[in-house]
């Protein structure tokens, strides 16, 4: 991996097309700005990796993994139900707002 | 009442208010934005989160707290705005915001459970995302199954 200290203000180049420039420093963040052609797609790393979950997500539909999930998950029910006041509550506001069937 | 097909339950009936609105979609499914959240006795805790635009889309989820008691969200102040919650601190999972960790399962290897982009839904205004929790300590894909293989088979 390629490492370089730039400050506030300046740039670099990615080719000859690519120009990224740090625009301000702070604490914890840093804010830049890239200029790019348009075809080019400029996403944030975590967007991609949770797009590619959410794929993954919903190929998840064999009805078995879910009879496998339930007998699986079975014994963290079992531990939530003697949980505090906190879980009633979050089991009364589903009660009212998730589709019961 | 509106009907749809959905994937596990074939055709349910609801009522207007309950779906949820995803103005945005979700990353991969920015045309979604309409789910329906089925919870069924027999399927308990999983949570199904039913696209109402397409029958074949559904998400199977935990309620992120099931999964990790002392989940907490970090919202960006975008996300906050999103879900009508427009001051600074944190929500709290509780009476008006749920959380929903979706689930992957590859065949051959176990769940595992997205904690860190976890769906977020305010249950009064009845709106939600997909947060990207930035910087988050929590796992892409959290795994479900070692700690319930530490409980004695019955």
């Amino acid at each position: 991996m390629l490492v370089m200290r730039r400050r506030a203000g300046e740039s670099f180049l990615i080719g000859a097309e690519i120009e990224i420039e740090i625009l301000e420093v702070g604490p914890t963040r840093v804010k830049l700005g890239i200029v790019a052609p348009a075809q080019l797609a400029i996403s944030r790393k975590e967007v991609v990796l949770t797009r590619a979950e959410n794929l993954t997500a919903s190929k998840t539909t064999d009805p078995q993994v879910i009879a496998w999930l339930t007998r699986k998950l079975g014994p963290r029910r079992a531990m939530d139900t003697v949980n505090s006041l906190t879980l009633d509550n979050k089991e009364k506001s589903l009660n009212n707002s998730v589709q019961k069937y | 009442m509106p009907r749809i097909k959905t994937l596990y339950f074939n055709e349910l009936e609801y009522t207007e208010d309950s779906p949820f609105r995803f103005p945005a979609g979700i990353p991969g499914f920015e045309d979604h934005t309409a789910f329906l959240f089925v919870e069924q006795a027999h399927t308990s805790p999983l949570v199904f989160m039913q696209s109402l635009r397409d029958p074949a889309v559904c998400f199977i989820g935990l309620p992120a707290t099931s999964i990790d008691p002392n989940y907490r969200l970090q919202l960006s102040p975008e996300e906050g705005i999103a879900l009508g919650l427009p001051w600074a601190e944190q929500p709290e999972i509780g009476q008006e915001i749920f959380s929903l960790a979706l689930i992957t399962m590859v065949e051959g290897s176990d769940p595992v459970a997205n904690l860190m982009s976890p769906i977020v839904v305010n249950l009064k205004i009845r709106k939600g995302i997909q947060a990207i929790q930035l910087g988050s300590v929590y796992s892409l894909r959290h795994p479900l199954a070692p700690e319930y293989q530490a409980a004695p088979c019955s």
